[in-house]
């Protein structure tokens, strides 16, 4: 598909972040393409949940631009930054649903904050995306009587209760057994198809990249080493990403961030 | 030496402009946010007054009803000595109402409220779901501060008012039986001398303890750094700090109020 005719939804601009003394992104930009799946993939500290973090709004970059919609969301004010959060929906890594409110609840709570909608039809909505993640039923249970999967679905219907265009998943299927990653990929895909929503994954299950992306790229501290579709991503020859998807420990990632061997501390 | 000084009182300086600038959101939301079609909502509210109120009523009646006997007879036991054992009554009502009570019970609450809302706050904050509000653009400070502020506003001068009573009560035990006064007589003392002002400038200390406590357990809860450890010391903080703030605060308001004559 010729990328430059299509819309773009989301697009980074030479964005830097630091924390503390750490260039954390450095000079990061790619666009995301409405109604894509786009993962982006990297090592575990490279940077991948930073920047999904800026993307949401929840960290400002130091450096760059965010656009959503052609806005950059670092100049607008927090009212206008919550007009535009209404169209995201967020999974998060650990679910992050409010332990002191049942499934219903928390699925419904975007729902009675953010609309006029009677009870009765947001039961009726509640019903309907809990059906859609296969978890009608579990209404009356509270996140700590569910298991960690169910959480994540839970998270997911709670990130579509308002239908967004949008949908941020961080590490969607980690701690999942295979089978339920397998559904969670498939779910991401059917929502991503069939109500067009645009999804920005944040992974390193590398089957579930190649499962479920239009595009992909791969960050290494704080820096795109490459973005594409799945395919040349696969066939890449860069070194850093063969060594990524095949999970080989020798290679230009570098476990140890030092030299120096253990030997060579201890005698020191 | 110096460094480390200064390095303190940034940091102190930094924790007064966030709790100042909490207190400033809070009061935005309280009166600002109905306005802008965001009222807050009531179940919460209600919620944490049965926890904040409701739920300390026990502990608050025995606090004060065990702290009027004691000063029943500590008082008794000076004032024998000048034959003037009857003012145990008035003594035991006008120290409760103005300090006593008020000071305790907030003690009380700082320590069974204040910990819980920042221990709640700060697990949510390492779980993620702090964020995960400002994510569904749901303001943390309506959403969770709110709530809590106006219970606590409401209710501990409310608990204050359950401990003027029950440590008179207290009082009124001792008195009438170990220091055989009569009831009668312990009765009409005990209101003779006892002036409203007494009574409101203790609910005045009320209200503003309420704010102090409810302002440090939030703060702390929502700035909470690091995991369970984080959740503990954050706990630990707040319930330091609102201990020694409503001291200070106590000491100040009372002078206010003496030196004004109220």
């Amino acid at each position: 598909m010729d990328n430059s005719q299509r819309e773009v939804i989301i697009s980074l601009k030479n964005v830097t972040k630091v924390l503390g003394s750490v260039r954390v992104i450095n000079n990061v930009s790619f666009d995301i393409y409405k109604g894509d799946i786009f993962v982006i993939m990297g090592c575990s500290g490279s940077g991948k949940s930073t920047l999904l973090r800026l993307m949401t709004g929840i960290l400002k970059p130091d450096e760059g631009n965010i656009f959503i919609h052609g806005r950059d969301i670092a100049k607008i004010s927090g009212k206008e930054l919550d007009e535009i959060r209404r169209n995201f929906g967020m999974l998060f890594q650990y679910s992050a649903l409010l332990d002191s409110l049942d499934v219903e609840e928390n699925v419904a709570l975007p729902l009675r904050e953010h609309t006029k909608l009677d009870d009765h039809i947001i039961k009726i909505i509640v019903k309907l995306k809990l059906s859609l993640v296969g978890l009608k039923g579990f209404e009356r249970y509270y996140p700590s009587e569910i298991s960690g999967g169910m959480k994540k679905r839970v998270g997911l219907a709670r990130a579509i209760a308002l239908d967004p265009e949008i949908v941020f998943y961080d590490e969607p299927t980690s701690g999942l057994d295979p089978v339920v990653a397998g559904i969670t990929d498939k779910l991401i895909m059917d929502l991503s198809r069939k109500l067009l929503i645009t999804s920005v994954v944040v992974t390193h299950d590398m089957q579930s990249v190649f499962r479920i992306a239009d595009r992909v790229v791969m960050i290494h501290k704080g820096e795109v080493i490459q973005v594409g579709a799945p395919e040349e991503i696969r066939n890449s020859s860069n070194p850093y990403i063969q060594q990524f998807i095949n999970g080989r420990p020798e290679g230009p990632i570098d476990f140890f961030k030092e030299d120096t061997s253990i030997l060579e501390d201890l005698l020191k | 030496m110096i460094e480390s000084v200064g390095r303190f009182i940034i940091a102190t300086l930094e924790a007064v402009g966030g709790v100042l600038g909490l207190f400033v959101d809070t009061l935005y939301w309280i009166f600002v946010g109905p306005f802008r079609n965001k009222p807050p909502r009531l179940r919460p509210i209600f919620y944490q007054m049965v926890f904040a109120g409701v739920r300390s009523v026990l502990i608050v009646f025995f606090v004060a009803i065990f702290t009027g006997m004691v000063l029943a007879m500590q008082t008794a036991y000076q004032l024998e000595k000048m034959g003037a054992v009857i003012y145990v009554a008035s003594l035991v009502a006008v120290s409760l109402c103005r300090e006593l009570s008020p000071v305790l019970t907030a003690l009380v609450v700082a320590g069974r409220v204040g910990s819980a809302i920042s221990a709640e706050l700060g697990s949510m904050k390492v779980t993620e779901q702090i964020e995960a509000l400002e994510t569904m653009a749901i303001n943390p400070v309506r959403f969770l501060v709110v709530p809590r502020f106006i219970a606590l506003f409401f209710m501990l001068p409310a608990l204050t008012i359950v401990g003027d009573i029950s440590g008179m009560l207290g009082g009124f035990f001792i008195g009438t039986t170990s220091l055989h006064l009569s009831p009668d007589l312990y009765i009409h003392t005990n209101f003779k001398y006892l002036a409203l002002k007494d009574i409101y400038t203790g609910l005045t200390k009320a209200f503003v303890f309420a704010v102090i406590i409810a302002l440090i357990a939030c703060f702390e809860g929502l700035n909470t750094k690091g995991g369970a450890e984080g959740v503990g010391r954050a706990t630990t903080r707040s319930v330091v700090i609102s201990f020694v703030l409503i001291i200070l605060a106590d000491c100040l308001l009372t002078a206010i109020f003496y030196f004004s004559n109220v």
